[in-house]
């Protein structure tokens, strides 16, 4: 039984350790240790070296980390702590190890930095907490005295005293909740969907002219990447084809806008608004060349043309083939920046223009979805052959799943190249297609505020969290990770309209016309 | 116009080497109950499969009216008013009834995207039609209450009702069913038999069915055929088909007819 405990709690220790030892190669516990010392007010300089004691506040925390998920959810607290202890001596064995071989590296002054090109003497240092040698037997006591105290931490907290004193909150807040609700007024119960929605479309609207250009270019790119994902969402979430070229509809739109309204290289300088028209047809041009081939395709077969795809516009884009044609690897610069009746366009502007597409995209997309058109691609998703025995012409809704898709990426596209006044091959490279793949799936498909808290998620935080920057991919493979264990339909999945109780409702209109039409008289 | 509403002449089908169908004929009269049986894997579903357009016959023609529609589209043949049911119940699980029964009404449906998108008067007048006729179409199948509930969530005996209120949607001449009892109770069974029978008399549809049960078979078709490795080896009323020897040999093995002669003697017997 104890050795059992022991074993199990061992071998957590051991992951622990090889995780945290793969983080330091890759430089890893310094923006942690940076990230610490900001928060705590001490500034580090870009490109210089938090102090050791920060080290040992993220050595801390991993180590109660370590403890508390050692801990088995049953069993005495004798046996929980002695997990947490054997769990923190383990990831301190590791960590000696680990530290034993830098502290020779140091001592030999080895570089390895051809092979590891993030483990320098200074990051060595202070994984070593500025003590040389002597680190590494404090990483032990370190890592074993945090073991035991997230034991302890964990018995502690999960304990039923504990547990009462949350409950006893939770009721409270449900209880004020409650009595507050009963005393609100009739019409604020009916119509408090709507005046919430209210207030954030002011909060929306006052924003942009107020905080700066940095934060509206990163909230454009967050509404920019929304349009993006409603587009992806009809092809993927609707109509379940698993799409993953999307970048290359995105191109379409922002060449279309760029290539009408530079001087270089053709000099046509047709105007934004009309070019973001035609920057959307051929987008909607390419879903539809895209989708003829593909259209008896399914699953991993179509991931891969449709991944393919993506790859060719860009190489396309980058190749000397286009050169004079698209400008080549330098992309399109000076693009014209559109006018509002005679206006010029600012960073406030283009703000507004999004949340205005934006808005207009989730209008658009909540009309289709509850159409005839939404469910027969709903129905095609879920079930292609049945789809075709109910008389649904398969081919055909797919393709107008790609076009519809294909027009809201190439209005996205439109709009980003003319914000940036630039646009080169490098904008539409394979990551963002996974990107946008990424927001529908972390945010929930078919789901508009999973699809808007994902954008903010993946494509905002990382934006304000410029520390992460170098990690984004870490943190991102990570969190997709994790999403897909935790909450497998999304951040905010999606739940189906109560349709009964509105055709009833149309269904009484109808067998009692007369009532209806007395009371609409009356009301005259 | 043809009297026969749905007619196979030598249908067959194979995969690889198995004939799975094997040159079978089939008249089926308009506004009758018509069963197809046989033991497992005599063909059956892959001659619905043919029927409703999934397979397409390598030769043999299916005449729906008079007219071939052997090969043609299955989405097509929908829309002419052949609708089915299958084995295993194949619903739209992730959508509610409700939904599952709306995108049965895409035949009777007009609007295209475009509507969707503006909202036209033609958009609204349909969608509240559509609404009504599906809780007319839930009411009709037993289904009212559960509309909104995801078709996963339904207990099986109301899934299978609700994978007929879908067929029964797109207002078919023709309804195909496979199996509609498998897995069901005595109870659940009597309560579709009925439902079958009511088809057929309230809504004119002409019924053809697979089926097992032979209580359910015998006591509601008005034809049968029997199908055995691929082949039809009988055909008639279920009179007939009971006293049928090959029929009986397919099911019971060589011999098994007068083993089941012995039987009934016995049974007149004591009956006496």
């Amino acid at each position: 039984m104890n050795k059992d405990i022991i074993r199990t709690s061992r071998r957590k220790g051991l992951i622990f350790g090889i995780v945290l030892v793969f983080l330091v190669l890759i430089n890893f516990h310094i923006m942690i240790a940076t990230m610490i010392s900001k928060l705590l007010g001490t500034n580090v300089l870009r490109g210089a070296f938090p102090e050791a004691r920060f080290m040992i506040i993220f050595l801390v925390l991993y180590g109660l980390w370590v403890g508390w998920s050692a801990v088995s959810r049953e069993g005495q607290t004798k046996t929980k702590l002695l997990e947490g202890l054997v769990a923190g001596m383990t990831t301190g064995f590791v960590l000696v190890l680990f530290g034993l071989i830098l502290f020779y590296l140091l001592e030999t002054r080895t570089d390895v930095r051809r092979y590891l090109t993030a483990l320098s003497f200074s990051s060595i240092n202070i994984f070593l907490l500025d003590l040389e040698g002597v680190g590494v037997p404090v990483h032990f006591a370190l890592s074993t005295l945090t073991g035991l105290f997230g034991g302890a931490l964990a018995v502690g907290l999960r304990s039923g005293a504990v547990k009462g004193f949350w409950n006893n909150i939770k009721s409270f807040i449900i209880n004020q909740r409650q009595r507050i609700t009963e005393k609100l007024p009739e019409f604020v119960l009916k119509y408090g969907k709507y005046l919430i929605y209210l207030v954030l479309l002011v909060v929306l609207l006052m924003m942009p002219s107020r905080w700066g250009s940095y934060n509206n270019f990163v909230f454009g790119m967050v509404g920019l990447y929304v349009i993006l994902a409603i587009g992806l969402n009809i092809m993927l979430g609707l109509s379940g084809q698993f799409m993953i070229g999307i970048a290359a509809l995105f191109a379409m739109g922002a060449y279309s806008v760029a290539l009408l309204n530079s001087p270089i290289p053709h000099g046509v300088m047709l105007g934004f608004w009309p070019s973001l028209v035609i920057g959307m047809l051929v987008a909607v041009l390419g879903g539809l060349l895209l989708g003829l081939p593909i259209m008896r395709l399914r699953g991993d077969y179509l991931a891969i043309v449709t991944l393919a795809f993506g790859e060719i516009i860009r190489i396309l884009l980058n190749s000397d083939l286009l050169t004079d044609f698209t400008g080549g690897p330098r992309g399109v610069q000076n693009i014209q920046q559109p006018r509002f009746f005679g206006t010029p366009f600012n960073d406030v502007s283009y703000a507004y223009l999004i949340i205005i597409a934006m808005a207009v995209s989730i209008f658009l997309y909540y009309r289709l979805e509850n159409s005839r058109t939404g469910r027969a691609w709903l129905a095609i998703k879920e079930d292609t052959l049945v789809a075709r025995a109910t008389g649904i012409n398969v081919s055909k809704y797919k393709l107008l799943a790609l076009c519809i898709g294909a027009a809201f990426a190439g209005l996205a596209g439109g709009i980003f190249a003319a914000r940036n006044q630039f646009t080169g091959p490098n904008d539409h490279t394979l990551m963002v297609s996974i990107n946008v793949l990424s927001v529908v799936i972390v945010g929930g498909m078919n789901s508009i505020p999973g699809i808007i808290l994902g954008s903010f998620a993946l494509r905002g935080l990382p934006e304000l969290l410029r520390e992460l920057e170098t990690y984004r991919l870490l943190v991102f493979g990570a969190l997709l990770v994790f999403m897909m264990l935790a909450r497998p339909e999304g951040l905010w999945p999606s739940s189906r309209p109560d349709l009964e109780q509105k055709g009833t409702l149309g269904l009484k209109e109808d067998l009692y016309p007369e009532e209806e039409e007395e009371e609409g008289r009356e009301n005259v | 116009m043809s009297e026969f509403i749905i007619e196979a002449v030598k249908v067959s089908k194979s995969f690889g080497g198995l004939k799975a169908v094997n040159e079978v004929d089939l008249q089926i009269p308009q506004g009758s109950i018509y069963s197809i049986i046989g033991p497992n894997g005599a063909g059956k579903t892959t001659f619905f499969n043919c029927l409703s357009g999934f397979y397409t016959p390598e030769t043999g023609d299916i005449l729906y009216y008079g007219t071939p529609i052997q090969g043609m589209p299955t989405d097509f043949i929908a829309e002419q008013g052949i609708s089915r049911t299958y084995q295993n119940v194949r619903l739209f699980s992730e959508l509610t009834a409700m939904e599952n029964v709306l995108i049965g009404l895409h035949n009777k449906q007009n609007t295209n995207w475009l509507d969707a998108l503006l909202h036209s008067p033609r958009f609204g007048r349909e969608d509240k039609w559509s609404l009504r006729e599906a809780v007319r179409l839930l009411e009709f199948v037993g289904l009212q209450g559960y509309g909104d509930f995801l078709a996963f969530n339904l207990p099986y005996g109301l899934q299978r009702r609700l994978e007929i209120a879908r067929a029964l949607a797109n207002n078919p001449r023709l309804l195909l069913l496979d199996e509609p009892t498998a897995g069901m109770n005595i109870q659940e069974t009597t309560d579709i038999t009925q439902f079958i029978k009511k088809l057929r008399d309230e809504l004119e549809i002409t019924i053809l069915l697979i089926e097992h049960d032979m209580k359910v078979v015998m006591g509601i078709s008005d034809g049968i055929t029997v199908l055995d490795y691929g082949t039809k080896i009988a055909e008639g009323s279920p009179e007939e088909i009971q006293s049928n020897s090959r029929v009986i040999e397919a099911y019971l093995g060589p011999g098994g007819a007068a083993l089941a002669e012995k039987y009934q003697n016995q049974r007149r017997k004591n009956n006496a």
